[in-house]
């Protein structure tokens, strides 16, 4: 059986074969592009990365091997498994071919279902293989126990604290959480999301929270502890990182008082907070003023005080929330999303709720996602 | 994936052949924007509009690009953002940081 919308790109000059080729695939359950010449295939492969190229070897111009050495030059398309097609059976093309990375070699006088099975073999056994090196990568992470999420959640009197995260397909990416007890009185929130995804931007949100932990903890210890001011010392030091030239942060930081339960809150380059006012019964955006962290030496932050009155719930998440699916591509839609919050709030439905919700539309999400919400009940 | 249209004395302008721009374009695009900046040595002015979604890990290609522009002296300036990018930019605020225009005629009494 076909693996279902797997994406494959067909090269051949001959137009009746690659129709041929084309509608078998495309009954197997295949998403297939066709191609009449290496340039041709090379064009589409400037916007799409499909999970497998099968291309002619014998084509005018630009021939198969030719075409083969232009993806291997590209680190975005070398990877993508590569099967050649000939007409003839060919010792010579075929070790080329294969000195080329071309996982296999096809005669173009097998029979069409042989070669869709080779190409299903051949993403499965791909599959299989990322699979294994993931879970290899899982353990040892596992085995370090570090974690870009806290396990425990804190409790202050009069504030519920709670939070759902999910990492995009399952492999840890850029966004992370972090409850720092500064001392008996401050505790600082703090939800960050490296702009990027999957392991890379993942790699990087550890150096990201030991700058914020730092500069929380010498922020505190200098009784300069405003968010903004601790916002634009993590900035300066990101700024300067040589390490971290191309990487860059969002993050909402909150500091809650334990003794006055007040509430202070910067922004670098994060999304509007959500804050569900329950005398009003209406969702209000925060918005701040502060750019990402590590975009410019001076990041504009300033720090607000937040208001929670009983019955009220704050709202922090990252972008991957506001991100959408439809059949037609992708949108991201923040308007939408505070919709959605507020009608589910409007039904009376707690956190919980929302939390199982969100994991039940989690294999369609698009980024990591996090929310972290806080309710003052007294 | 990004080409060239018109040369200019000030700045170069380039479309970008994307429509939903990803983690699968944003390091090719980075490194292309990079090296357009280096060579030309003039602003580039991006025209966005075929772009529908950009994902973070393409906005951070675009904010790279434009950290480097900084650092020459030069610009990245957005041109023909659809609505949905445009709002997203303003929500994070890069819109205080890139130079947004709807259009090029626009861009060019503003800046030129």
């Amino acid at each position: 059986m076909a693996v279902v919308s797997k994406q494959i790109l067909l090269v051949d000059d001959n137009p009746l074969f690659l129709k041929l080729l084309a509608r078998a695939f495309d009954k197997a359950g295949f998403n297939c592009h066709s191609a009449n010449s290496g340039q041709e295939a090379l064009t589409f492969l400037q916007t799409n990365v499909p999970d497998a190229i099968l291309s002619d070897y014998e084509m005018p111009e630009m021939n198969g091997l030719e075409f083969r050495r232009s993806v291997l030059r590209n680190d975005r398309l070398k990877d993508i498994p590569f099967m050649f097609l000939t007409g003839f059976d060919d010792e010579k093309i075929r070790y080329s071919g294969l000195d080329l990375q071309a996982i296999d070699y096809v005669i173009k006088d097998t029979p069409v279902e042989v070669i869709i099975a080779k190409v299903n073999n051949l993403l499965h056994a791909v599959n299989k293989q990322r699979e294994l090196s993931e879970m290899e990568i899982r353990q040892t992470v596992a085995a370090l126990n570090i974690k870009a999420v806290p396990e425990k959640i804190p409790v202050i009197n009069g504030l519920t604290i709670d939070f759902w995260h999910q990492d995009y397909q399952q492999i840890p990416g850029g966004d992370f959480i972090d409850f720092i007890e500064a001392d008996d009185r401050y505790l600082f929130i703090v939800l960050g999301d490296i702009m990027g995804k999957k392991w890379k931007a993942w790699f990087f949100t550890f150096t990201y929270l030991s700058y914020i932990r730092a500069a929380v903890r010498f922020g505190v210890s200098d009784t300069d502890n405003s968010t903004a001011s601790i916002l634009q010392k993590i900035n300066k030091v990101i700024y300067h990182d040589e390490g971290l030239r191309d990487i860059l942060s969002s993050v909402s930081l909150i500091r809650v008082d334990r003794q006055s339960g007040q509430l202070s809150y910067a922004g670098a380059g994060d999304l509007p907070l959500l804050h569900y006012r329950h005398a009003s019964q209406q969702l209000m955006q925060i918005d701040s003023s502060g750019l990402l962290l590590g975009l410019l030496s001076e990041g504009n932050y300033t720090e607000q005080n937040i208001a929670l009155e009983p019955g009220d719930e704050l709202f922090i998440f990252t972008d991957g929330l506001i991100d959408f699916a439809f059949a037609d591509g992708k949108k991201s839609d923040y308007p939408a999303f505070a919709q959605k919050l507020q009608q589910h709030i409007a039904n009376k439905q707690s956190f919980n709720e929302l939390k199982h919700k969100l994991q039940q539309q989690s294999a369609q999400l698009v980024d990591d996602s996090s929310i972290i919400h806080i309710y003052k009940t007294t | 994936m990004i080409n060239i249209s018109k040369e200019e004395a000030g700045y170069i302008l380039v479309d970008v052949n994307l429509t939903e721009a990803n983690l699968s374009h944003s390091d090719q695009f980075k490194s292309e924007l990079i090296a357009l900046l280096n060579d030309k040595q003039r602003s580039i002015w991006l025209n966005m509009q075929q772009v529908s979604y950009v994902d973070s890990s393409f906005l951070g290609a675009l904010v790279t690009g434009l950290k480097h522009a900084i650092a020459l002296k030069r610009d990245v300036v957005l041109i023909n953002l659809q609505k949905d990018i445009d709002d997203m930019l303003k929500l994070i605020r890069l819109d205080k940081v890139f130079k947004i225009f709807s259009t090029e005629e626009e861009a060019q009494q503003a800046i030129a």
